[in-house]
């Protein structure tokens, strides 16, 4: 425990040094994991030489083909992982903070039943296909159905919380049924539709990444600005006001925010379920309830979490790929299992 | 130092179509402590709600220091207005501390981080909510009254200049609800804090409020000062429930007790023909006896008593015939024949533990009257030397009683055996 609040700060400082620590070496080490046997060193050299500033202190990597493979292959991969891992951590964390229910994640207000259905209508050669096709129309589904849930939700200006989440359960429902019919018509495209459902990153590209990046930092830094606020909405919403929050606007700043790096996120990974909803709590449990702290820990946990998640889907039965978010269930949930018993506390 | 002022100018309230408020103007400023009482559905905590900018009211205004509060920036309103609501649900493991530091929030800016000072402010607070202890217990450990302890720490972190509370005590163990509101009073008089609370328990508010608001219908039934809002009558017609309304002994302060409506008639109910007991008393020495024989059925008729007794109260409350007598005077001639003439018709007189002096000594010749044609029974508590104020004149007609033949017994407990024997 700390005994005042500058202790606390540098704490909070080494955490997050701490696990930036960890991303690096995470992102260095899964590069080098894959079909093509490539040492570290190599990785390290053909990345340092890319980097600005530190460039001129290695000489350029003699192998294309090793260079090709780190640069263009694995590290847009790995970087989208962060990006996609961080943010439904992020928006979990709030989502969870929001709703004041450990059981919220970022799917909750119907963001994935969006996404599927757009996705689902590119695959199916509704829209003209190109490399942006799928990946636009998921988002625009996704941002559609949070406009729609959200306005079914608002009452005179109010954002009640318990409404918005049974408008959510309405409109993934329905979005849902749609979906499920178009599958069912889908005949052979049916295998890629599935696979897209169960969410993974076999589709990145340098493209992708500069695609979700500015949605995802963005909103990403507008919930953090927040975080304290966040911290003061888990007394309830009439404290949180009698403590000079502006409730309503916090609510739908948080929620556009959440469901924006969200949607992002799905746009081009997929529903890759489990990361929103248990980052937060494994994050919570490690450096406690405090939004400050915990924003930032979930988005580089988070990050860390889906590279290796990934790194494990992409090499475990390789050259066969399994979708990302079978792996991510099946070693987050026992590890969570895991923590809840050694902690028998209260989830929040 | 500037005072604060706040004007609750005739705001009116409603959810959905109901009204919930109505008419309501009062005016508070620094060192009021206002005390907020009604029935359950009367309005109180809306008021609260109206005046803490959670609830906006359709007509009127909320002026905190002659400004509109929903006009102003909601953390302006919150550096100077706190509130303790009456449960806080909190689960999630933030420390005590944490909360309470999070009384701080109206004061810090955007990027700004707790510092000393204001470590230094909840430490404080959490001392004088006696909570120190607890600073680094996770909430969610916390029992209810430590928890609504912490809460209040958390609206004096906010360092206000009003505080409203909503039954602030309701959780907490009658120590500590002393203790909080002794500290609530100790702010309101040296911070010239103005403190708006909502009461459920009367004689607390008229202990600690200089000012009671009565509401009633979700309107103000009646406000002002504890004598003048506390009243049988107010609390009858608000409440429907029968009170007796006196100023307490020990602290000075208006005082209300309960009383159940209606008797329980035992007797009666069976369809009993009543026996009719005379009880002669005085100075609460009745009371109890009235009470258990009213409740067994019996007729029970009393005197001579005077107007301002505790047993004249029983009485009246009890619908029982009495003869009374102005109060402190001595017992009248003409009161006298009254009361002989309730003896008549009574089948058995009961003398109770009375102390005598030469003003109702007419009351102890009534009881040696009576034995000449019908039982009387003596309850003798305490020795008649001991209550004798007669220089032994008492004690004279008292022993020829005794002689006489008078059932001598020794609490009124034992006086009910014997009239149930005497009745059949």
């Amino acid at each position: 425990m700390y005994k005042n609040y500058l202790e606390k700060v540098l704490q909070w400082r080494l955490i997050v040094v701490y696990l930036t620590g960890i991303l690096g070496l995470t992102i260095v080490l899964a590069t080098t994991l894959g079909p093509a046997q490539i040492a570290p060193l190599v990785v390290l050299k053909i990345l340092i030489s890319r980097l600005p500033l530190v460039n001129g202190l290695v000489a350029p990597s003699r192998s294309i083909a090793e260079e090709t493979i780190v640069l263009q292959i694995r590290l847009p991969r790995i970087l989208l992982g962060i990006l996609v891992g961080g943010a439904l951590s992020v928006a979990g964390a709030t989502m969870q903070g929001l709703f004041k229910n450990p059981m919220a994640d970022p799917y909750i207000i119907g963001i994935s039943s969006g996404a599927a259905l757009g996705a689902t209508l590119a695959m199916l050669g509704l829209a003209h296909m190109s490399v942006y096709t799928m990946p636009l129309m998921a988002f625009i589904f996704a941002v559609g159905a949070i406009f729609l849930v959200y306005n079914i939700a608002s009452v005179g200006g109010r954002l009640p919380v318990g409404t918005l989440l049974l408008a959510g359960i309405a409109v993934s429902l329905f979005l849902s049924a749609i979906t499920s019919f178009m599958m069912y018509i889908s005949g052979e495209r049916l295998h890629g539709i599935v696979f897209w459902l169960m969410g993974g990153l076999w589709a990145s590209s340098w493209d992708r990444v500069w695609m979700v990046l500015p949605w995802i930092c963005v909103g990403t830094s507008v919930i953090y600005i927040f975080a304290r606020d966040l911290n003061v909405m888990l007394l309830g919403e009439e404290p949180a006001q009698h403590l000079g929050i502006e409730v309503e606007a916090l609510k739908k700043v948080m929620m556009v925010s959440a469901s924006l790096i969200t949607a992002a996120a799905v746009a081009v990974s997929g529903i890759i379920g489990f990361v929103g909803l248990i980052i937060p709590h494994i994050v919570r449990i490690l450096v406690g309830p405090d939004h400050r702290i915990l924003l930032p820990s979930s988005a580089l946990v988070g990050g860390i979490f889906l590279v290796w998640a990934d790194t494990l889907a992409r090499t475990i039965i390789a050259p066969t790929e399994i979708p990302v978010g079978i792996i991510t269930a099946l070693f987050g949930a026992p590890f969570f299992v895991y923590l809840l018993r050694r902690r028998k506390r209260s989830m929040f | 130092m500037s005072f604060i002022t706040l004007k609750i100018n005739n705001i009116a309230c409603r959810y959905e179509s109901a009204e919930i408020l109505e008419n309501i103007e009062f005016s508070a400023s620094g060192g009021d402590f206002v005390g907020v009482l009604g029935p359950n559905g009367s309005g109180k905590t809306t008021l609260l709600r109206s005046i803490s900018r959670t609830m906006r009211p359709h007509i009127g205004t909320v002026l905190l220091n002659e400004k509109n509060i929903y006009a102003l920036p909601s953390k302006e309103v919150a550096r100077n207005l706190a509130v303790v609501p009456q449960e806080s649900p909190i689960s999630f493991d933030f420390t005590a501390l944490e909360i309470v530091l999070m009384g701080r929030t109206p004061h810090l800016g955007r990027f700004e981080i707790e510092s000393a000072k204001d470590l230094a402010i909840a430490k404080k607070a959490m001392k004088l909510t006696n909570t120190r202890h607890l600073s680094q217990r996770p909430i969610t450990e916390l029992s209810g009254g430590e928890r609504q302890r912490i809460v209040i720490a958390r609206a004096l972190a906010q360092e206000p200049k009003v505080l409203l509370l909503d039954e602030p005590t309701m959780h907490l163990d009658i120590n500590h609800q002393i203790e909080i509101l002794n500290l609530i009073k100790r702010l309101n008089r040296e911070e010239k804090m103005i403190i708006i609370a909502v009461f459920h328990d009367l004689n607390l508010a008229a202990l600690y409020c200089d000012l009671l608001m009565l509401l009633h219908q979700r309107k103000i039934f009646s406000l002002g000062s504890p004598e003048k809002v506390l009243t049988a009558e107010n609390i009858k017609r608000v409440y429907d429930a029968e009170v007796l309304v006196k100023r307490h002994p020990a602290t000075n302060s208006i005082y209300v007790t309960l009383l159940p409506s209606t008797p329980f008639h035992e007797g009666v109910s069976k369809g009993r023909s009543p026996f009719v007991i005379h009880i002669i008393c005085g100075a609460g020495t009745g009371s109890q006896l009235m009470h258990l024989l009213i409740e067994k059925g019996h007729q029970v008729t009393a005197g001579v008593l005077n107007a301002i007794d505790t047993d004249h109260e029983t009485h009246q409350r009890l619908g029982i015939p009495i003869v009374s007598e102005a109060p402190f005077s001595p017992i009248s001639c003409e009161m006298h024949e009254a009361n002989l003439g309730l003896i008549d018709q009574a089948d058995v007189v009961v003398l109770t533990n009375i102390p005598f002096g030469y003003g109702n000594l007419k009351n102890l010749e009534a009881a040696e009257l009576a034995l000449e044609n019908k039982p009387v029974l003596l309850i003798e508590e305490t020795p008649i030397e001991q209550r004798d104020f007669t220089h032994g004149e008492a004690k004279k007609i008292y022993t020829r009683l005794k002689s006489n033949g008078a059932i001598v017994l020794h609490s009124p407990e034992e006086v009910l055996p014997i009239i149930e024997k005497m009745a059949r």
